[in-house]
């Protein structure tokens, strides 16, 4: 089966937080580190609004990958310290692990990982020279859990986490994670299960950062328009510069899906800073 | 790297409980464990994550500092990674 859907989507931790006291510490923390961010908090209103336009972002992607009929979800990702460290940073990583666990707050996820196809696409991306680092533990963390509690909150079908690099200096670029993608594409074109993908992160933030809480919104429509244009090619010809500048590391991750849809052009977009620290955004492509 | 073993200590604050426990019952015996210099050892008894990130600290990993910290120390951020 070819590849049956694709969908993006922003993991910030406060998308899965609640309106309210949880929200409150998230970002007593943050303004702590941040001080300058403080000036736009949002509301308590403002945050319950903003998780009531994520949850009808999320159901119209869930909706499109349910009607797609996948058996198994491909997860693209990066890791922010929790099973990577500096003693071993890889910039493309393939879990072949029986199974994969993590937590959010309250919330448990424990899903089965689909290695056989992990184990093809690493064998697919050595043949055209692209070296995948791999291993076969991992813990799921808040930039996999996040959309999956929306997408995917049941275990119905294995996933298969995918990490690329958008956290320490030197990322790759945002041709070779389209690369990665097409990569990707070709092995799911030949299976006979039915596959989709969903990749995390973004869009606009700078974690980590002394600019942490600027958000480039313009940045992030022009990102939004290209994919509703299924012009996702032309963003691999951007620089890093451009991509880091506007704190749109993590659409790095989301540049291995546009690797996979090709000139597929998006169904569906929604976007909505959270004048916390993120522009949140959501895409679905129907590709059948 | 030069400031691999602060980010180090501050990994292991995120990751490894007993030395989380440890740093909360005696900070400086824990940082003493650690093949830091003493600009940095500084910098963490000081307790401001924002004096790490000059000395090398990776961002995302000087934020665990604040584990430690009594106004922090429930905070529903360290319930996720």
């Amino acid at each position: 089966m070819p590849l049956v859907a694709a969908v993006a989507a922003s993991h910030a931790p406060n998308i899965l937080l609640e309106p309210g006291s949880e929200w409150d510490e998230f970002m007593q923390l943050h303004y702590r580190m941040a001080p300058q961010a403080s000036s736009s908090k949002p509301s308590l209103e403002a945050q319950k609004k903003l998780r009531a336009d994520a949850e009808k972002a999320f159901a119209v992607l869930r909706s499109d990958l349910e009607a797609a009929r996948p058996d198994v979800l491909i997860v693209v990702a990066n890791d922010q310290f929790v099973n990577f460290f500096f003693n071993n940073i890889p910039t493309f990583f393939i879990t072949l692990a029986d199974e994969v666990k993590g937590q959010f707050t309250r919330h448990k996820f424990h899903y089965k990982n689909h290695k056989e196809l992990g184990r093809a696409i690493l064998k697919a991306g050595i043949e055209k020279g692209i070296d995948f680092s791999y291993g076969e533990y991992i813990e799921l963390q808040h930039t996999q859990v996040v959309p999956l509690y929306f997408l995917l909150p049941e275990p119905k079908i294995p996933i298969l986490p995918i990490y690329v690099n958008t956290w320490v200096d030197p990322v790759p670029t945002p041709r070779r994670c389209y690369q990665v993608g097409e990569v990707i594409r070709e092995v799911a074109d030949k299976q006979k299960e039915r596959i989709a993908i969903l990749a995390t992160g973004g869009l606009s933030h700078f974690p980590g950062s002394p600019r942490i809480g600027e958000i480039d919104t313009q940045f992030d429509h022009k990102l939004l328009e290209i994919m509703r244009e299924g012009k996702g090619r032309t963003l691999a010809d951007y620089s890093l510069k451009e991509l880091l500048q506007a704190g749109d590391s993590e659409f790095l991750n989301w540049m291995v899906v546009l690797g996979t849809v090709g000139d597929a052009r998006a169904a569906s977009t929604f976007y909505m800073p959270d004048h916390v620290a993120t522009g949140w955004g959501f895409v679905s492509w129907k590709l059948q | 790297m030069s400031s691999y073993h602060l980010n180090r200590f501050l990994f292991d604050l995120k990751m490894n409980e007993s030395v989380f426990k440890e740093a909360m019952a005696d900070l400086k015996g824990a940082v003493n464990r650690y093949d830091l210099t003493p600009e940095e050892r500084e910098a963490l008894l000081a307790g401001d994550p924002r004096k790490l990130r000059p000395l090398g600290a990776h961002g995302m990993l000087a934020l665990y500092l604040m584990r430690l910290n009594p106004e922090f120390r429930t905070n529903v951020y360290w319930s996720q990674k």
